[in-house]
């Protein structure tokens, strides 16, 4: 892999740099949805997000039932479920009719529309940012639903929309752990959002757009070649330590370890899901692995060149880099301890808040200085004056 | 006080014995498994009749057990969960600490009086179609604790159980047999006779009146929910 | 090596007559007119007091005699009076022990707390309150522990009918701290939650119940219940017979594979009591198997702890039950049992190591010898790791004087820096021939009980290992598993007796009375757990909710204990 990485990125970057359509267009393109007008366009752009939806809803089946616990056992050094089909994966089909097929219990004193809400925004809300995610092109088709210019601040508005479905769900249950629970999710997010928007500004102040397609467009070249194995210029390697900033935060917006105290199963039983059962509790399940998964691809679309890789196709790539971003939290989740709610806030607010801003400016004055920006240094500077 | 004593004197007991008994078994098949469908339909289609077998094999497949440790077994309960006996590989091993996200509860230990209202609570929080595998001698009979004046009789006393495995503490080996059985019963579509228990929740303004209740009458509110003991009836 | 030497019991209660006259001199001339009587239990001298005189003399035994631990509290029913044995000890030396006996009518049993003196006396004179119905003026908060509120009647009296039926209540618990919001805020808002942690919940170990209140997520106050797992092993032991049918149930009191541990307790009580000898080969297997106990019950305790602190079926957990396997594996050979082994024999062990010798020598050894590894590899996972360090330094504080106050022992003790350790102090067993060392730390907080669990075990391998070379060069002409016990054990009557073992957990002590016949008139159980547990509002009042779990896990208490 190590020789033809080069000419292969290469390569592919010629592949992504034509003109490429986007998967919706496409779509109607092949079904001759055209005549249709606007509700060909509709058409076409619902049967996109189907396939995009279902390929996520396999990769978080996969993830929650049977990676999850065959993971764990290998940190454990055990075999985990071996027993139903291959390797243990028909687990997933028991798994899932068993809970769908459970009794739907409505604790006594739930707040009724919320209570049913809840789970729905829980799973919608991290389904609806792969929207604008784009997943790399096969062959000229851009597998992205949509790229508006404002793409980035977009994803984060959406997956933010989760805390109000745990507030909801925590609240409505009349539940005093639920309640717990919510109450952390608040704190938590708000504490972590900004410094994850933070320092995905940075990569902003480089790429120059907020566009996710721009921002995966922009890390194409390559920024030092060794030996021919060129390093491309993803953010990752420009900016490692906005990418470690990133990552941190990233952590604590899925709500994983050493930052998962909502849930904290041995301090407030499970959190916000503790009154959950049933349809409601998959969705929840569902909605936090896909909320990983949405934290994977920001990770890697804004850090680590989105769809880029040699080969495979972009998607098959961001696929790839979801799950890594996956396994990244099963081992953190094996290996740290939960940090305590007050030393959480603190770390947030005062470590990684700082050091995102810190990371902003600076960025922005390097980043002027090298374009010849010279304003636009000096008002940064100005900046951390002040 | 042993229990092959024959007992000549009932004292302070509201209820005979045989009412306890009779009690233990209910009639007909138990229908927690029947899906709404099939109530709507009242017979048995075909393709009913398969879809629930596939239900079955799913249900008996993958079981999340409740995180529920009481007494000794639960520390053999988790090392059955842990590495060396892993029961995740027959699909039973993620113990979920809510009882509504439990499908199975093992009763792992001696139940006393003050426990077994609780105990009642946590198996009513957990949703149907729920299973129940007494672990131990305790959870038979009393086990060991048989004797004691605080010991109820077995977990069976208050939740009906679908499996009991013996032993004290039974080894992990044969509560994964346990589980095996369990899976094996909810594949074939079995379930537990048991139906009706002897010590029920109820609310204390409800209960018949007798000597203990005017004695209690002043502590307890007529709206709490009360669990009434009748050790003499015990087994 | 003749047989006998090493033990103790009625050796040292023969040469120490004349000490124990010159202490009641000293007591009596100390206490004045407060001593009605003097009696004599095999452990130590016993003054008889009046009852409204209890705190004036616990108090004079604490600040002047230096009996600075309360370890125990046994009440009972005689035929014509109850009475409440306090039995006093000194951290410094355990060996010196004083019982203050307090007797009560018959008609009216009412005597004078000794909670102002020692705080651990409330809990245990609240036991007393339930089990056989003493009323204790002055004290704190006198209500029913083990038994739910509703109970009628107190089941160790002779006149109890067990047969008569019980109703017990599940109702919502009340906010203790409710009222005095209402006197401070006009319109009765209260700005606390009550919360109820348990009796089923992860953190708790098993059934606990804790009456939290919260004021957002800082705990304002927290009141262990306990009594969920309250299983009469004290009524059971009361109904056994001393040679053989008691034993069984000191395994199931901590049942964290401390089996052996605990059976020690009742064997070395039992055999003082009843004047056996112990073969010295016996003892080394004791003390072999009564360390590995120790170990399992170690793993267990930091595998939890770590399952409290990284909130989640960890690694750090799987790894420890890993451990325990081993652990459990040798005990296994050696009892033939994985958790409840039976295995000791009053005067002496069941039987001898499995044969062949050799291969249990080698499965021994190979233990032993993966445990530094497993040791570094939790001291990666959990000591090292910085944000452990974050979350347990600093937090559960006890300091030694609570500590004592609290008559905390074990893990708990040491941690405090109270060098407490029965094994050395009060020695017994193999031991004091043994090198081996007790571990102690000041941190007084959450990691250092963290750590010294951790050494603990590395000391408990140091000692299994030099038990492991003595038994390989034994004689095999001298391997006597078993001295000569009578069939059926009959004590004198009234002899009492309150002897103490060092369990996994602390202090295990054992009280007994005979009544002349082959079962025990009153077997008391002092568990360490029971007085650790009690401090544990100590620790974690003012802390929040995590580092409540926290310190909860870092007590490492086993209801099976607690309640008995």
């Amino acid at each position: 892999m190590s020789a033809g990485f080069g000419p292969l990125l290469a390569a592919v970057t010629l592949l992504q740099s034509n003109g490429a359509t986007m998967l919706p267009e496409w779509l109607a393109d092949v079904l001759r949805l055209d005549g249709l007008g606007v509700a060909g366009t509709a058409i076409a752009a619902l049967i996109g997000a189907f396939v995009i939806a279902n390929v996520l809803l396999i990769n978080a089946a996969l993830a929650g039932p049977w990676a999850k616990r065959k993971i764990a056992a290998a940190f454990w050094g055990k075999l985990g479920p071996n027993r139903m089909g291959p390797g243990g994966t028909l687990i997933i089909v028991a798994d899932a009719l068993r809970m769908l097929s459970k009794e739907l219990i409505v604790p006594e004193g739930a707040d009724r529309p919320a209570w049913d809400i809840a789970p729905i925004i829980v799973a919608g809300s991290a389904m609806l940012g792969f929207a604008v995610i784009p997943f790399g092109k096969i062959g000229g088709v851009q597998v992205q639903l949509a790229d508006p210019e404002i793409g980035l601040v977009l994803v984060f508005a959406i997956a933010s929309v989760t805390s109000v479905g745990l507030v909801m769900g925590g609240y409505a249950s009349k539940n005093k752990y639920s309640m717990l629970g919510s109450l952390r999710a608040v704190a938590q997010n708000i504490a972590y959002e900004i410094p994850l928007i933070v320092s995905a500004g940075s990569v902003v102040i480089f790429a120059g757009t907020l566009q996710l397609s721009g921002i995966v467009d922009a890390q194409t070249e390559t920024l030092v070649s060794v030996g021919g194995f060129g390093i491309p210029a993803w953010y990752a390697f420009v900016n490692p330590f906005a990418f470690i900033l990133f990552l941190t935060a990233n952590l604590a917006e899925v709500g994983r370890n050493p930052f998962d105290i909502p849930e904290a199963p041995t301090e407030i039983v499970a959190g916000y899901q503790t009154e959950y059962s049933s349809v409601y509790f998959v969705l929840i399940y569902l909605g936090e692995f896909l909320h990983i998964f949405l934290g994977g691809a920001l990770a890697a679309v804004v850090f680590l060149g989105g769809g880029a890789g040699p080969v495979l196709p972009g998607p098959v790539w961001l696929i790839v880099k979801m799950w890594a971003f996956f396994l990244f939290t099963q081992w953190a989740r094996q290996t740290f301890p939960r940090v305590r709610i007050d030393q959480l806030i603190e770390i947030g607010w005062k470590g990684l808040l700082v050091l995102a801003f810190a990371n902003l400016i600076l960025t922005a004055v390097l980043v002027g200085f090298l374009e010849g920006d010279v304003e636009f240094a000096f008002a940064s500077l100005q900046v951390i004056t002040a | 006080m042993s229990s092959d004593e024959p007992r000549t004197a009932i004292s302070g007991s509201t209820a005979p014995v045989t009412d306890t008994r009779d009690a233990r078994r209910g009639e007909g098949v138990d229908d927690r498994f029947n899906s709404k469908l099939r109530e709507a339909f009242g017979s048995s289609p075909f393709i009913l009749t398969k879809f629930d077998k596939f239900m079955n094999w799913a249900r008996g497949s993958s079981m999340f057990l409740l995180q529920f440790g009481i007494a000794c077994c639960s520390i053999e309960m988790m090392h059955t969960f842990a590495v060396k006996h892993d029961s995740d590989r027959f699909g039973a091993g993620v113990p979920r600490a809510s009882p509504r996200q439990a499908d199975v509860m093992i009763v792992p230990g001696t139940i006393v009086s003050k426990f077994t209202p609780r105990m009642k609570r946590v198996y009513d929080q957990m949703p149907e179609p729920k299973f129940v595998i007494g672990m131990g001698s305790c959870t038979i009979s009393g086990g060991p604790f048989q004797e004691g004046y605080n010991v109820v009789k077995g977990a069976e006393e208050a939740i009906p159980v679908d499996i009991h495995v013996p032993g004290c503490p039974p080894r992990p080996e044969a509560l994964l047999y346990g589980i095996a059985k369990l899976q094996e019963r909810v594949a074939n579509g079995e379930s537990s006779p048991v139906v009706v228990k002897p010590y029920e929740l109820q609310q204390f303004s409800e209960m018949e009146q007798d000597e203990v209740v005017d004695q209690l009458a002043d502590e307890i509110d007529e709206d709490d929910l009360a669990m009434r003991y009748n050790w003499a009836d015990s087994p | 090596m003749s047989t006998g030497e090493e033990q103790s019991g009625d050796d040292a209660g023969e040469q120490a007559i004349e000490p124990t006259e010159a202490k009641v001199a000293e007591l009596q001339s100390l206490l004045g007119d407060h001593v009605l009587d003097t009696e004599e239990h095999l452990n130590a001298p016993a003054i008889v007091i009046r009852p409204d005189a209890v705190q004036a003399v616990l108090s004079t035994l604490k600040e002047e005699a230096g009996y600075d631990h309360c370890s125990c509290v046994t009440a009972q029913q005689y035929p014509d009076r109850y009475e409440s044995i306090y039995h006093l000890k000194k951290y410094a030396d355990p060996t010196d022990e004083v019982s203050v006996v307090v007797p009560t009518a018959r008609d009216d049993p009412t005597s004078e707390s000794g909670a102002p003196v020692y705080e651990t006396a409330s809990w245990h004179e609240r036991e007393a309150y339930d089990l056989v119905g003493i009323d204790y003026d002055d004290h704190p908060d006198l209500r029913r522990i083990l038994l739910p509120d509703t109970w009628q009647g107190h089941p160790l009296r002779e006149d109890y009918d067990q047969d008569r039926p019980q109703i017990v209540t599940l109702r919502e618990n009340a906010n203790p701290l409710l009222e005095d919001h209402r006197g401070s805020e006009e319109e009765g808002e209260s700005d606390t939650m009550f919360l109820n942690i348990g009796p089923h919940h992860p953190a708790t170990h098993g059934v606990l119940h804790l009456e939290t209140v919260l004021d957002g997520e800082q705990v304002l106050d927290v009141d262990p219940d306990i009594g969920y797992l309250h299983r009469c092993e004290e009524q059971m032991c009361q109904q056994g017979t001393y040679r053989h049918q008691i034993m069984p149930y000191p395994d199931r009191w901590d049942y964290i594979s401390a089996g052996l541990l605990n059976e020690w307790a009742y064997a070395r009580t039992a055999e003082d009591l009843a004047d056996i000898e112990v073969p010295e080969y016996a003892q080394v297997i004791r003390t072999m198997g009564a360390e590995l106990c120790r170990i399992a019950s170690h793993m267990l305790a930091m595998g939890t702890f770590a399952l409290d602190i990284n909130g989640d079926f960890t690694a750090t957990f799987m790894w420890a039950i890993r451990e325990r396997e081993r652990a459990q594996s040798v005990l296994e050979e050696l009892t033939g049992q994985r958790l409840m082994f039976n295995y000791f024999r009053l005067g002496g062990v069941a039987w001898d190591l499995p044969s062949p010798r050799e291969d249990f020598f080698e499965l021994t050894r190979d233990f032993l010898d993966g445990l530094p590894e497993a040791t570094r590899e939790f001291h990666d996972l959990l000591t090292n790791n910085e944000i452990m360090q974050l979350r347990t330094i600093d937090t559960g504080v006890i300091d030694p004087e609570t500590a004592k106050d609290f008559g905390c022992t074990g893990p708990v003790a040491r941690a405090s820096g109270i060098d407490y350790d029965l094994r050395r102090d009060d020695p017994y067993g193999y031991y004091d021939e043994l090198e081996w060392d007790v571990v102690t730390e000041d941190g007084c907080d959450n990691y250092s009980r963290l750590l010294v669990r951790m050494r603990e075990v590395e000391q408990s391998a140091k000692i299994i290992d030099q038990c492991i070379d003595l038994l390989e060069d034994w004689p095999e002409d001298e391997r006597e598993i078993q001295s000569n016990v009578p069939r059926t054990l009959k004590p004198e009557r009234d002899t009492e007796i309150y002897r103490a073992v060092e369990g996994a957990k602390g202090e295990l002590g054992i009280y007994i009375r005979a009544d002349g016949t082959d079962k025990p008139g009153r077997f008391k159980i002092r568990s360490p757990c029971f007085s650790n547990l009690q401090s544990l509002p100590a620790m974690a009042e003012g802390e929040y909710i995590p580092d409540l779990v926290a310190a909860l896990g870092s007590l490492d208490i086993v209801l099976g204990e607690v309640d008995r």
